[in-house]
C-alpha cells in the first residue's frame, strides 16, 4: 500500500500542475488575442481613412505619405485586383481596392503577438511552485499537511494572472483607441490641408466618430449618443490645441480629438468654437475588454484543477480512487451542461444586471445597482408583479378543485378512468394551442361562449378586452389547465395513504369530514407542499398564456412579470433592466418557496 | 352472528358463519392466511357489511350500525397509529371526534397511559417508538374508550418472538382486570390455544370448530382442526379397509372391526408416540413430557413397531425425531432430549392408541382407533 509503488498516486499532481498550466496559457492567450485582435481592426479602421484621403480631389499617394508616412503602403495588384498581397506578414490590414489595380495596407500598431509580460512573469513562477511541488510529491503520497495549499496557490494563480491579464489587456486597448482618435483628427487634418471642404474633410474619419458640430447641425450623419457629444463639447479637457483626450460618460470611457476646421475662431463668439471638430471613439477598453471570457477561463480552470486536487487524498487508494473517477465521469456530461447552460447563463445574467446594456449601443457601462434602484421606482414593473401575485391566487382554488376530483375520481370504473383522461389532457396539450382555442371561444363578437350566453340570456362580457375580468379569466383556464396534473399526484397521495388508518378513525367513530380533516389531509401533507410549491413557482413564470391571448392588455392588466421583462428585453433591447427584473423574479419567487418552507416546516414540527 | 356471509365478487370469504360470542369472553379466531378470519373481525367492527345474515352485539342487530357507534374498539395489526398526531392525541382521537371535554380526554387519557406505562411517551409521535411501544399505544387508543368489545387484529404479529410472549400475558391480564369481551384473530395455534377462553378455527371461510382449548386439541371435530392445531403437526397415516378390518398402508398391522369407510385417516399427536431405542437398554426408555403427566395405556406389543430415526432436532427441553417406519408417511415423535438419538439408530416404538383419532374420508371425526392386531402378513 506504499505510495511509491503506486503509479496513480505520483500522477495526480503532475495532472494538476498540467492543468493549471493549461489554463494560465489559456488566460494569457484570450488576453493576448483581444489586444491582437483590437490593434488588427484598428489598423483596418486607418486603412479605411487613408483610403479616403487617397480619393480626396487632391489627396492621392502624397496625402496617405503625410497621414500615415511609415506605416501605410499603396500596392498595385495584377488585373482581377484579388491576387494575395505580396508580403502577408508585414501588413495586418489591406482595404479594398481603391480604383482598379490599386489598394492600401496599413500595418498594425505595435507587437503583432503580444503577450502580457506582468501576468506571464506571475504565471511562470507560480508554475514553477507547483511544479517543485508536483515533482516533490512524485514518489510518494504522505499525508499532505496543508492538503488545500497546492489548491489554494492554484486558484489564487489563475486569480493573479487573469487580473494582471485583463489590466494589461485594459490598458493596451485604451492606447490603441487613444492612438485611434488621435489618428483620426490627423487624417482629418490632412484632408483640410488637400484643400478638402470643412463640410467634406469630416467625412474622412468616418463612422462611429461624433462631432461637436453635429450639436449645430443635427441632420449631420455622425452617430454618438447625445450626452457623448455634449460632454465632449463641455470637457474642460478638450481645448483645440491638444490633440487627443479622454471623456468619461454615463460610466463608459471616450476617447476624442479636436481639429479646427478654420482658422482661428472670432473674439467675440462666446464658448466652444463650432468650427472647432471634436472627435470621439468609445474606448476599445469597454467593448473589447476581455474580462468576461477571463473570468470564465478563470473560474473553470480553477474548478478543473481543484476537483483534481480533490482526488489526490483518494490517490493512495486505487479502487477509492477508481470509483471516484467513474462517478465523476458519469457526472461530467450532466454537469458539463448544468454548467454551460444554466450557472453560465445565470452568472452571465447577473453580470448584465449590473449594467445598461442596449442591444444595439456598443457601450455596455458598468451601472452598478441603478437598474435595480430604477426598478424599485418603477410602477409598471410593480404592477407586473402584483398582477403575477393575484394571477398566483389561482393555485390554491385549482389545488382545492383538484382535491375533490382527485377523491371523487377514485377507482377503476370505466366512466371514472374516461372522466380523469379528460381532465388530465389538458395538462399534456400545449399551452399555445389551448391559449388560441380559448381565444377564439371568448371573442368578443363571435366566440362561443358569449354567444350561448346571449342565447341563453345572461348576456355577453368581454372576457378578455376588459381589464377588470381579464386576468380573472387567464386564472380560470389556467386552473382549468393544471387542475389534472394536480389531481393525478394528489390520487398517488391519497394511494400511499394506509387503509387501516380510515379504518381505525372509522371505529374511532370519525364522520367522512373527521376523516378528511385527520386523516387524509396530515396523510397529504407532503403532497400538498409538493403541488403548492411546484404549482406557485409555475404561476409565477406564467408567459405563454398571456403573450398569445391578451399580450399584457388590455392597459396592462394582464401584463404579467415574465412578459413584462420578455417585452423589456426583445421589445425595448434593454436587457440590463429585463435582466435585473429576472433576478428580482428570481428573488421573489425564492422568498415565497422559504417562506413555504419555513411555515410547513414549523406546522409540521408542531402538529 | 347468525348465517353472516360476505361475498367479494366471486370469492366467498365468509360463508353461513353462526357464532356466538358470550359477553367478557376472551374468543380467539384462528385459521391459516385468507381463511376469512379478519374479514369476520372487519364485520363486527363494521368496516365491513354482510352480504347476508345479521350481527348482533349486546342484543341488537348492528347491520346498519356505524363502525363508531358500535361501542367497539379495534387493534390492527400495522397499529394504525395517526403518525402526524402525539401519543396523548392519538390516544385522545375516539374521544375527541365523540366530543368529550377536554378535561375529561386528558383524565382518560392520562388513566390509560399509566396503566400501560406509557405516561413518558405522551408528547412523542408514533414514528419515535419501538414497536413493542406503538403496539401498547394501539392498545391503549382501544382502552381509552372504555368500550363493551374488544377486537385485535393479529396486534402480535409485527412483535419478536419474547415481546410477543409478554404481551399475549399483558392481554390476559387485561382481560381478567376488564372483564371485557375480547375477540383476538390470530393465525398462530399457539397464541389461540395459550389466549383464549373459547377458540374458534376457520377454514375457507367457514367455522371449523368452536370450543375451548382442550376440546379443540383433544377431540377435533374434523381432520383440518387436528392438522392445524398442534406443533409439530399431527401425525396422519392413511388407512384402507380390507378382511379384518382397517390396514395401516404398508404397516404390519390392522385395526380389527370394520370402518364403514374405504379408506379413512388415522392421526396420531407426536407425543402420544413413545420411543426407545431398539438395544432394548431399559433405562434408556425415553418419554414424551406429556407423557409423564398423563396416564397412558400400558404400551402394548402387538400395537408397537420398529422404526429408524432419519433426522432429529434438538430443541433443548425435548427432542424431535423424525422416524422412517411403516405406511407412507413420515412420522414425527417427541421424545426426551437424552439421550441423543443419531439418525440410523433403530428405535422402538409404542403408540397411545386410545389417544388417537379416525377420520372418515369426509375429515370428520369418528372416534378414536381400535387397537390394532398384527398383521396376517406382510404386503409388498
Amino acid at each position: 500500500m506504499s505510495g511509491s509503488r503506486n503509479p496513480v498516486a505520483g500522477t495526480v499532481p503532475a495532472i494538476a500542475a498540467a492543468a493549471a498550466a493549461a489554463g494560465l496559457a489559456l488566460l494569457l492567450a484570450i488576453a493576448g488575442s483581444a489586444v491582437r485582435e483590437a490593434r488588427h481592426d484598428a489598423a483596418g479602421d486607418l486603412a479605411r481613412m487613408a483610403a479616403a484621403l487617397w480619393e480626396l480631389p487632391g489627396g492621392g499617394d502624397a496625402a496617405v505619405a503625410a497621414f500615415l508616412p511609415e506605416r501605410a503602403r499603396i500596392e498595385a495588384v495584377a488585373e482581377g485586383g484579388t491576387g494575395a498581397p505580396a508580403d502577408p506578414g508585414a501588413w495586418a490590414y489591406r482595404a479594398g481596392t481603391l480604383e482598379p489595380g490599386a489598394r492600401i495596407g496599413v500595418a498594425a500598431a505595435g507587437d503583432t503577438s503580444p503577450l502580457p509580460r506582468t501576468a506571464t512573469l506571475i504565471a511562470l513562477l507560480g508554475l514553477s511552485l507547483l511544479a517543485a511541488w508536483a515533482w516533490k510529491r512524485r514518489r510518494s503520497s504522505p499525508p499532505s499537511r496543508y492538503p488545500a495549499a497546492p489548491a489554494l496557490l492554484a486558484v489564487g494563480l489563475l486569480a493573479a494572472v487573469a487580473g494582471a491579464g485583463k489590466a494589461w489587456a485594459d490598458r493596451e486597448l485604451h492606447l490603441v483607441s487613444a492612438g485611434q482618435a488621435a489618428h483620426a483628427a490627423r487624417a482629418v487634418g490632412v484632408a483640410l490641408a488637400t484643400g478638402a471642404a470643412p463640410e467634406i474633410a469630416p467625412r474622412v474619419a468616418g463612422l462611429p466618430w461624433a462631432t461637436a458640430a453635429a450639436l449645430e447641425s443635427p441632420g449631420e450623419l455622425w452617430t454618438m449618443p447625445r450626452e457623448v457629444a455634449v460632454a465632449l463639447a463641455a470637457s474642460p479637457s478638450s481645448p483645440p490645441g491638444e490633440l487627443a483626450y479622454t471623456v468619461r460618460v454615463r460610466g463608459a470611457t471616450y476617447h476624442g480629438a479636436a481639429v479646427a476646421l478654420r482658422p482661428a475662431p472670432s473674439a467675440d463668439t462666446p464658448g466652444r468654437a463650432p468650427d472647432t471638430l471634436h472627435l470621439a471613439l468609445l474606448g476599445y477598453e469597454e467593448t473589447r475588454s476581455p474580462a468576461v471570457p477571463l473570468a470564465a477561463a478563470a473560474l473553470g480552470s480553477a474548478l478543473l484543477v481543484s476537483l483534481i486536487l480533490f482526488l489526490l487524498p483518494l490517490s493512495a487508494r486505487p479502487r477509492a480512487l477508481r470509483r471516484t473517477l467513474a462517478a465523476w465521469g458519469f457526472l461530467a456530461p450532466a454537469g458539463a451542461l448544468l454548467l454551460v447552460f444554466t450557472f453560465g447563463p445565470l452568472l452571465f445574467s447577473l453580470w448584465i444586471s449590473l449594467h445598461e446594456w442596449h442591444l444595439v449601443d456598443p457601450a455596455h457601462p458598468f451601472t452598478g445597482l441603478d437598474n435595480y434602484r430604477a426598478l424599485l421606482a418603477d410602477g409598471s414593473w410593480w404592477s407586473a408583479i402584483r398582477n403575477t401575485a393575484v394571477f398566483t391566487l389561482h393555485v390554491p382554488l385549482a389545488m382545492a378543485v383538484a382535491l375533490a376530483l382527485a377523491i371523487l375520481t377514485r377507482g377503476s370504473r370505466r366512466a371514472v378512468r374516461w372522466a380523469r383522461l379528460a381532465l388530465f389532457l389538458p395538462s399534456i396539450t400545449s399551452v399555445v394551442a389551448i391559449a388560441v382555442v380559448w381565444k377564439w371561444l371568448l371573442n368578443d363578437g363571435y366566440g362561443l361562449v358569449n354567444r350561448t350566453l346571449e342565447a341563453m340570456g345572461p348576456g355577453s362580457a368581454a372576457w378578455l378586452t376588459s381589464p377588470d375580468i381579464a386576468l380573472a379569466t387567464l386564472m380560470a383556464i389556467s386552473v382549468w389547465m393544471v387542475v389534472g396534473y394536480q389531481m393525478v399526484v394528489f390520487q398517488a397521495g391519497l394511494a400511499s395513504i394506509p387503509r387501516d388508518f380510515y379504518d381505525a378513525a372509522r371505529v374511532d367513530g370519525a364522520g367522512p369530514l373527521q376523516r378528511f380533516r385527520h386523516i387524509t389531509l396530515p396523510g397529504l401533507r407532503h403532497t400538498l407542499f409538493f403541488v403548492l410549491v411546484t404549482s406557485v413557482i409555475g404561476s409565477f413564470q406564467v408567459f405563454g398564456l398571456v403573450y398569445v391571448m391578451t399580450e399584457g392588455g388590455p392597459l396592462g392588466a394582464t401584463d404579467v412579470a415574465v412578459y413584462h421583462i420578455y417585452r423589456e428585453a426583445w421589445e425595448f433591447l434593454r436587457f440590463g433592466n429585463a435582466a435585473a427584473m429576472s433576478w428580482i423574479l428570481f428573488a421573489v419567487v425564492f422568498a415565497a418557496t422559504w417562506l413555504h418552507f419555513r411555515f410547513l416546516e414549523r406546522r409540521g414540527a408542531r402538529a | 352472528m347468525r348465517g353472516v356471509e360476505k361475498r367479494f365478487g366471486d370469492v366467498t370469504a365468509v360463508a353461513a358463519m353462526d357464532l356466538e360470542i358470550r359477553p367478557g369472553e376472551l374468543m380467539v379466531l384462528v385459521g391459516p392466511s385468507g381463511c376469512g378470519k379478519s374479514t369476520l373481525l372487519r364485520l363486527i367492527a363494521g368496516l365491513e357489511e354482510p352480504s347476508a345474515g345479521e350481527v348482533w352485539i349486546g342484543g341488537r342487530c348492528v347491520n346498519e350500525v356505524a363502525p363508531g357507534d358500535r361501542d367497539v374498539a379495534m387493534v390492527f395489526q400495522s397499529y394504525a397509529l395517526y403518525p402526524h398526531m402525539t401519543v396523548a392525541r392519538n390516544l385522545g382521537f375516539g374521544l375527541q371526534v365523540r366530543g368529550a371535554s377536554r378535561v375529561e380526554i386528558e383524565e382518560r387519557v392520562r388513566r390509560a397511559a399509566e396503566a400501560l406505562g406509557l405516561g413518558d411517551l405522551l408528547t412523542r409521535r408514533p414514528g419515535q417508538l419501538s414497536g413493542g411501544q406503538q403496539q401498547r399505544v394501539a392498545l391503549g387508543r382501544a382502552i381509552v374508550r372504555d368500550p363493551g368489545v374488544f377486537l385485535f387484529d393479529e396486534p402480535l404479529s409485527n412483535l419478536d418472538a419474547g415481546l410477543r410472549m409478554r404481551t399475549r400475558d399483558e392481554i390476559a391480564a387485561l382481560h381478567d382486570r376488564l372483564g371485557t369481551t375480547m375477540i383476538f384473530v390470530t393465525h398462530d395455534q399457539m397464541e389461540a390455544l395459550s389466549l383464549g377462553q373459547r377458540v374458534a378455527v376457520m377454514d375457507r371461510g367457514r367455522l371449523q370448530q368452536a370450543g375451548t382449548p382442550h376440546e379443540i386439541y383433544e377431540r377435533p371435530r374434523n381432520l383440518f382442526v387436528a392438522s392445524f392445531v398442534g406443533s409439530p403437526p399431527i401425525n396422519r397415516l392413511r388407512l384402507v379397509r380390507e378382511d379384518g378390518g382397517g390396514r395401516l398402508a404398508g404397516g404390519p398391522f390392522v385395526f380389527p372391526g370394520r370402518p364403514p369407510f374405504a379408506h379413512a385417516t388415522l392421526a396420531v399427536r407426536p407425543e402420544d408416540l413413545v420411543v426407545t431405542p431398539a438395544d432394548g437398554r431399559a433405562e434408556a426408555t425415553a418419554t414424551a413430557p406429556e407423557a409423564t403427566a398423563a396416564p397412558r395405556a400400558t404400551p402394548s406389543p402387538l400395537a408397537d413397531f420398529t422404526a429408524t430415526v432419519l433426522r432429529a432436532e434438538a430443541l433443548g427441553s425435548e427432542q424431535r425425531l423424525h422416524l422412517d417406519g411403516p405406511g407412507t408417511a413420515a412420522w414425527v415423535a417427541r421424545a426426551n432430549p437424552a439421550p441423543a438419538l443419531e439418525p440410523g439408530t433403530a428405535v422402538h416404538v409404542s403408540v397411545d392408541w386410545a389417544r388417537s383419532h379416525l377420520f372418515g374420508p369426509d375429515g370428520v371425526r369418528t372416534g378414536p382407533a381400535p387397537r390394532p392386531a398384527p398383521a396376517s402378513g406382510p404386503r409388498p
